[in-house]
């Protein structure tokens, strides 16, 4: 073949021509680690795309044969009324990008195939929920659709229907209606056309404004194309014995070593659609599905050997059977990546000299934030992701006008579900602030880091009440004390213990092994001792 | 709960709405944002908290802020000056173009306030500047684009020219040197962006889930 490369353990192309993502499932294979079956259409066949306007000679033929394989090897066909096969179809560029509009799930569920899946199932809501996720990711793709206006026509519909299933029902056909006002056509009901349209579609999305903008903003150049890998579907909503998650072999906040993660077990059709399955610890697959947890374990051992390096990896369990989606290596930020780059030196997996130059000065820099000591020991409420560094404590107020009232008697932590521009005056009022919704790029985010205040975001697991917050189970009235971490992400209730890195042993380690390479002891700022190291190393 | 009087001047329901999608603010932000000199901006003020629409709140992060009634009556207005300019569907298409421009701007963000900085330097070095520089520039070619919602908008509801002429200052002043009116100041290009998504929502009636 020229254009498109099974996902199997002979293949041997570099990243650069099966993209980063299908590069990560080959060496899984590899590793001999499960990965649902399929191939990569490579990057050569995304330039050729774009440099003509039209795919290149060779590839459906090549396209049509790598599916015909897929079929063979799954005993299912893509489109097939009783035994359907349904593909994701994502793009994968040699490095991480985002604004491109990257994942279909579930293509090839036409209107007789998702019959098909709910008969065979016996799970009708399953099988429209499916095809719900088919068409918004289709509605993204190809035509460019604003996810946020999908998702209020989704929630829209499901609110407002007498049932799931009427919901679900509604939904797909808001969601129809939408792509046949935008297009003047409906969606194909042909699998073979929507794959080669999804295909089309994300070669296209190379030149999106944002891709085009995030490629000039990191140096990325503009000819290098994106990689698009279509594979089986697994369903992590399947059953309850079904779910997914994410595994990281350290804490990618302490850099301690693992299993550390998240899993979301699989909910059925609107309760996934409407986000309300809730996020659990990794941990407690360990008794629920002990086979995955063992699978999980081993998988991140194997992975760790072969990276020699913190990895974490993205996983679907689907009736208690697990697969691997994508693999990741390094990516830690501060402290953690020094002490993961120190704890590998001393279980020999790196000699020092690695060790030093697997830290970089902007994660040595990071280094230096103030952060919570074991914030997991301490009585934690929430969660979420850490979108301004640095360490908050003060009381709790759910409004900005209460922030800006409790302000004047001392230090305000501002809990809201998200914020606007209507809570800038809490925000600016108060030590730091917590949002259940939203992500690193949010408003609060961004204001935050503006006003050099902590932050975390999408601590999904509060919910804002009037005058207090709900945390598993708990009531917290406004007024009481909290502490946030805004590089970890952690909510934890009362006055915790705040580290800063002076008193970090394994950093001191790392300077004083960048001083024997270096030969130069005198006293300097930590960066320049590690870029002395660096000089001197390369 | 009774409504209280509607405004009726046009400057009452430019103060109004400026209000409601700027939120709780002192008079210079609130007169800066809704174009009108400080002294009307006031006086409108003081007539819509005889309404009942607005209140003050004194003391250091005091200012001015919409009541439950005050908020109730701009949805209203609002939904009113849509209807009647016929103006619904060219805003929600307006708006669909506004959000995929929306992540692209909130990456530009997220890339100002975090890149890198020369060695942790206090003072910014050549580097530094450079990067700078071509974030400026990535933000001009936004810009261009989003000129093109903002004329839309504009054409099918004239309040929205506002928007337009608060962005193009913000970024005139950020790349004459004042680096605040990025992201970090009052009048930043993020400041002013939001309010407009704010107003977006507002003007469509579609809550904030």
């Amino acid at each position: 073949m020229t254009w498109i490369y099974p996902l199997s353990a002979e293949t041997e192309q570099p990243a650069s021509v099966l993209g980063g993502k299908a590069h990560g499932l080959v060496v899984l294979r590899r590793l001999g680690l499960p990965v649902p079956p399929g191939f990569v259409i490579g990057t050569a066949a995304c330039r050729a795309f774009l440099r003509d306007g039209r795919p290149p000679d060779g590839l459906a033929a090549e396209l049509a044969a790598a599916v015909a394989d897929l079929e063979a090897a799954t005993r299912r066909r893509l489109g097939d009324p009783d035994r359907p096969l349904a593909v994701s179809v994502r793009s994968g560029a040699c490095v991480s990008m985002p604004g491109m509009m990257n994942t279909v799930l579930n293509l090839g569920l036409t209107a007789e195939a998702t019959a098909g899946l709910a008969a065979e199932t016996g799970d009708p809501s399953f099988a429209l929920d499916a095809r719900l996720r088919f068409l918004s990711g289709f509605a993204a793709v190809a035509i460019g659709l604003a996810p946020e206006s999908l998702e209020a026509l989704v929630r829209r519909e499901i609110e407002h229907a007498d049932g799931e299933v009427a919901g679900l029902l509604a939904a797909i056909r808001g969601v129809e209606n939408l792509i046949r006002a935008r297009t003047g056509e409906p969606v194909p009901d042909d699998a073979t056309r929507q794959l080669d349209l999804a295909v089309t579609a994300v070669f296209s999305s190379w030149h999106t404004p944002r891709a085009t903008t995030y490629r000039r903003l990191h140096g990325i150049p503009h000819e290098l194309g994106t990689a698009v890998t279509v594979q089986a579907m697994v369903f992590g909503n399947r059953d309850d014995r079904s779910g997914t998650g994410v595994a990281f072999s350290r804490d990618p906040n302490t850099g301690a070593r693992g299993p550390f993660g998240e899993v979301v077990f699989g909910g059925q059709g609107g309760d996934v659609v409407s986000g309300r399955s809730p996020t659990r610890p990794l941990s407690e697959l360990a008794e629920r599905e002990p086979a995955v947890w063992a699978g999980l374990l081993d998988a991140l051992g194997r992975v760790e050997g072969h990276y020699r390096d913190a990895c974490h990896v993205e996983f679907t369990f689907e009736a208690g059977e697990l697969w691997l989606l994508q693999v990741r290596s390094g990516g830690l930020a501060g402290r953690a990546a020094v002490r993961v780059a120190v704890d590998l030196a001393d279980e020999g997996v790196l000699d020092r000299r690695e060790a030093l130059l697997r830290v970089s000065p902007a994660q040595l820099r990071h280094a230096r934030t103030p952060r919570l000591v074991n914030p997991d020991a301490a009585d934690l409420l929430a969660r979420g992701v850490g979108a301004s560094p640095g360490v908050a404590v003060g009381r709790v107020a759910t409004t900005a006008d209460a922030a800006v009232r409790m302000a004047a008697e001392g230090p305000v932590i501002l809990v809201r579900p998200h914020t606007s521009p209507l809570d800038l005056h809490g925000l600016a009022a108060a030590e730091g602030v917590v949002t259940a919704l939203g992500g690193p790029t949010s408003h609060a985010a961004v204001v935050a880091r503006a006003l050099g205040k902590p932050a975390v975001v999408g601590a999904s697991g509060l919910t804002v009440a009037t005058g207090s917050v709900l945390a598993g189970g708990r009531v917290i009235r406004e007024g009481t004390l909290i502490a946030i971490d805004g590089t970890s992400g952690h909510v934890v209730l009362g006055n915790p213990r705040i580290a800063s890195a002076g008193t970090d042993p394994r950093l001191r380690r790392l300077l004083d092994w960048a001083d024997e390479a270096s030969g130069d002891g005198s006293d300097r700022a930590d960066a320049e001792r590690l870029d002395a190291a660096h000089a001197a190393l390369r | 709960m009774t409504r209280a009087d509607p405004p009726h001047s046009t400057h009452d329901l430019v103060v109004l709405h400026t209000l409601r999608c700027i939120g709780f603010a002192g008079l210079a932000r609130v007169a800066d944002a809704a174009g009108l000199p400080s002294p009307d901006t006031e006086s409108t003020l003081i007539d819509l908290a005889v309404a009942g629409l607005v209140t003050h709140v004194p003391g250091d992060f005091g200012g001015w802020g919409l009541t439950d009634a005050g908020r109730a009556a701009d949805a209203e207005l609002i939904a009113d000056e849509l209807d009647t300019a016929d103006a619904r569907t060219a805003v929600t298409a307006a708006y669909e173009e506004f959000l995929v421009l929306n992540r692209e701007l909130l990456d530009l963000c997220t890339a100002w306030q975090t890149r890198p900085r020369d060695g942790g330097a206090t003072r910014p070095g050549p580097a530094d500047q450079a990067n700078d520089a071509l974030i400026l520039d990535l933000f001009a070619d936004f810009d261009r684009r989003a000129e093109v919602v903002c004329a839309e908008l504009s054409a099918a509801v004239p309040r929205f020219l506002r928007y337009r002429i608060r962005l193009a200052d913000a970024l005139a002043r950020a790349r004459s040197g004042a680096l605040a009116y990025v992201t970090d100041n009052t009048e930043s290009y993020h400041t002013v962006w939001f309010q407009l998504h704010e107003d977006l929502l507002a003007t469509l009636g579609i809550p904030r889930h």
